[in-house]
């Protein structure tokens, strides 16, 4: 797993989390105190926990189209477009940090995620420069070696509204900075998403590799370019919750048939080495299908496939057919796929083909081709063109559908995550979710109903004292939480909904969702591409497999 | 599947336009790109030939590829910032390197890009005024003098004909082969491409002369006919 011998890594459940237990509003005041020396006071406790929420994944889902208007000014210009520029556009993209810790716009931010080496070398800053950051990473770094040098690790401070979440991965320090209601646990998941981003483009050894070669090596100089896509990756968090949240991959709503149809086509479309091909559309998943011999038995982690998904979605894929090396850190953080990305038919349609080839270009794009024609023949380039623009929303590129369509009046929202599917062992955590329209559809109210869904979860995944149901009066909605055996809902209502009419309205919905759950999700696992070979074959081409170590 | 008849390959720092540079020329249009994830592939053809153009992302991490990328190369464009001398000189220093498995008798052309941004590709840099650079360069830099002569890029040439043991006078002069352009204006861009596609055109005709190349090609292999009666025949 991700934690790799870790002394800082959250083993599952391996103690309660305090923090889980207080549940709503302790939002106040400004916090001063975000750099405070943990030795001084008592109203900070170390915190002594495991993350009890297991394997969410890299919450990657691309936000929905209208949230998507600052991200977009900023995903434009290339991040290391010149030294100079990279500062000016995360200014004009979230509103003006210097990114001097001085400086109240910096200050102000809910969230600060800091990424560094154990030198204390700044490596990524969510806002503001990090080269301003220094002199606060050096102080990272101290409060991590204090604790260190007493034979202990840190894992969080608390400090009045403020969380600092801390977890050492290998060579890299990541820093959480948070006034949001998120608990450590979901932070610490957040942190764990950063980390498997950047480990998907160097790999987990060839950061460490780098580290051992030249303690202060400046990493940035790697990563550059791929701070939009870590930007990315928090934004959703806050802008479209889910993925990271519930640990599961959206899918675009498709008539059973079809999907069906493009799995099986996708399996017939073979090439040398390929071990995975995904058809995704705005970040959500249409199908996938698995090369027996590569990944055989290994289910594809949530986590990577989500990170896949926001990976593709990323404007560089925009044109063209793309090679690039990709890691996918929860199936080996040490080895490279070699991945084929395109559009297809200029759609917003995205396949992706993975394969263990580094040469294999051309095998692959022949394979699109044929995937292109098969599409064609099925006539899926329209349905799933509709898929897209069948959304209110303006310019949407991701498909989604309006909460309208349950016929539920009352419900605003919701997340459904089925737990009762079928073959589970070998399917994928799946989720579905409407898209976000009025009241939610300006980034603050979108923030706060992404805070709302954080405290319940958070709440019902409280390891000293889980909940199965919460219904939750808030100020301006009604929140119904609830985890079962066969799924776990969260549900946004008016406010003005009743006790009685809030429980009308969810069964409601469940009876919707089972209507409709041959659509929302992948009922059945991805099949294989190849039929089971003769062992021997399978395991040789199994043991080399992902175990390219690119740098 | 169209097999392309030839390979160009586009090499150079990051950050020093490449991707822009083709856009400009197959899409007639200058964006704001993001930076290029491992390689962008792209198909033009030129007369009756199919060229693959390949946009590398100049990235240190995705080098790996770069043998992939190279790989009977007709011809690479090196690629340079003219108001960053340090991406010249990574040319010869981490791009030169990566063209080893280019074909031998490979083309190499060396572009000044972004000459958009220094005070003289100001002046110059007119031919497409059509295009109206106006309201795109909101944020352009105060213009420099250029940081890189055209002389510099045209010794690394020679320099590279010696590297590669190839001898001046079978190639292609440095001053035909050195360009400066501004993917933002479009200036020299279309003549860097065609220049390059003319003399690509003559590599692919001998390449193919040569015979099969050196991948081996499973589509057309036929089982040998079995002359020799086997034990079950």
């Amino acid at each position: 797993m991700e934690a790799g011998g870790d002394p800082a890594a959250p083993a599952p459940g391996d103690a309660e989390d305090l923090e889980d237990t207080r549940l709503p509003s302790e939002e106040a005041g400004d916090g001063g105190g975000v750099q405070e020396d943990p030795t001084d006071s008592e109203d900070r406790s170390l915190e002594e926990t495991g993350s009890k929420t297991k394997d969410q994944p890299p919450s990657l889902l691309s936000p929905l189209p209208q949230s998507e208007s600052p991200s977009c000014t900023r995903e434009l210009w290339d991040p290391a477009a010149s030294e100079n520029n990279a500062m000016d556009d995360s200014e004009s993209g979230s509103g003006g940090q210097g990114g001097d810790p001085s400086d109240e716009d910096w200050r102000s931010k809910r969230k600060h995620v800091f990424v560094l080496s154990e030198a204390g070398k700044p490596i990524y800053s969510r806002y503001g420069s990090v080269e301003a950051l220094s002199t606060t990473m050096g102080v990272m770094t101290a409060l991590v070696s204090f604790v260190q040098s007493a034979g202990d690790t840190i894992r969080a401070i608390y400090a009045e509204d403020h969380k600092l979440v801390f977890l050492q991965q290998g060579p890299l320090l990541l820093v959480a900075v948070s006034r949001t209601p998120q608990s450590a646990a979901q932070l610490r998941e957040e942190l764990l998403a950063v980390h498997a981003q950047i480990v998907s483009t160097l790999t987990r050894a060839s950061v460490a590799r780098i580290f051992a070669r030249k303690q202060n090596y400046d990493l940035r100089r790697l990563l550059a370019g791929s701070e939009r896509t870590l930007d990315r990756l928090l934004d959703s968090v806050e802008r479209d919750p889910g993925a990271l949240l519930l640990g599961a991959v959206r899918c675009v709503p498709l008539t059973r048939p079809l999907r069906e149809a493009l799995g099986t086509l996708l399996r017939r479309c073979t090439a040398p080495g390929l071990a995975l091909s995904v058809l995704a559309v705005g970040g959500q998943l249409v199908t996938a299908a698995q090369e027996r011999n590569v990944l055989a038995e290994c289910r594809l982690d949530p986590a990577d496939l989500q990170l896949l998904l926001n990976w593709v979605s990323a404007p560089a894929f925009a044109a063209g057919e793309a090679w690039a090396p990709v890691c996918l850190p929860r199936f080996n953080p040490d080895g490279f796929f070699y991945a084929y990305v395109a559009r297809l038919d200029a759609m917003p349609v995205c396949l992706l083909l993975l394969g263990t080839d580094p040469e294999a270009f051309h095998d692959m794009a022949t394979c699109r081709r044929l995937v292109e024609d098969g599409m064609h023949t099925l006539g899926a380039m329209r349905n799933l063109g509709e898929a897209a623009s069948f959304s209110n929303a303006p310019s949407a590129t991701a498909p989604s559908y309006s909460v309208q369509a349950v016929g539920a009046p009352g419900l605003r929202h919701f997340l459904y995550k089925p737990l009762d599917i079928p073959d589970h062992h070998r399917q994928l955590p799946q989720f579905t979710s409407p898209e976000l329209e009025a009241p939610y559809s300006r980034e603050e109210e979108r923030q706060r109903l992404s805070d709302l869904y954080h405290r319940l979860h958070a709440r019902l995944h409280s390891s000293s004292r889980p909940l199965r149901l919460i219904y939750h009066v808030a100020e301006k909605e009604t929140l119904l939480a609830w985890v079962t055996s066969k799924f776990e809902l969260y549900t946004c209502l008016s406010p003005l909904v009743t006790k009685a009419g809030a429980i009308l309205v969810v069964t409601k919905l469940l009876r919707w969702v089972k209507k409709e759950e041959d659509r929302l999700f992948i009922r059945y696992p991805p099949k294989y591409s190849t039929p089971p070979a003769a062992s021997s074959a399978s395991t040789d081409q199994a043991s080399h497999n992902g175990l390219f170590t690119g740098s | 599947m169209r097999k392309p008849d030839g390979k160009i390959v586009l090499l150079g720092d990051m950050n020093v336009g490449k991707t822009s540079l083709l856009q400009r020329y197959m899409e007639r249009r200058f964006a704001d790109t993001v930076s290029t994830v491992g390689g962008a592939f792209y198909l033009k053809q030129w007369r009756s030939y199919h060229i693959s153009i390949w946009d590398t992302a100049g990235r240190e991490q995705f080098h790996g590829l770069g043998s992939m990328y190279c790989r009977g190369a007709a011809a690479v464009i090196l690629t340079y910032d003219v108001n960053h001398p340090q991406s010249l000189v990574e040319l010869e220093e981490r791009f030169l390197g990566l063209t080893e498995t280019a074909s031998t008798d490979c083309l190499f052309a060396i572009v000044g890009n972004k000459v958009d941004l220094s005070e003289e590709g100001a002046s110059e840099g007119c031919e497409t005024e059509g295009d109206s650079p106006g309201p795109a360069g909101g944020s352009a830099p105060s213009k420099g003098p250029k940081q890189v002569r055209l002389e510099e890029a045209v010794a690394l040439y020679k320099k590279i004909l010696k590297y590669k043991m190839l001898d001046e006078k079978d190639m292609p002069a440095a001053e035909q082969m050195c360009f400066e352009t501004s993917a933002k204006t479009g200036h020299n861009v279309d003549l860097l491409f065609e220049t390059l596609f003319d003399m690509v055109v003559p590599v692919i005709l001998r390449q193919r002369a040569q015979g099969p190349p050196q991948t081996v090609d499973i589509s057309r292999y036929k089982p040998p006919e079995r002359t020799k009666s086997g034990c079950c025949a």
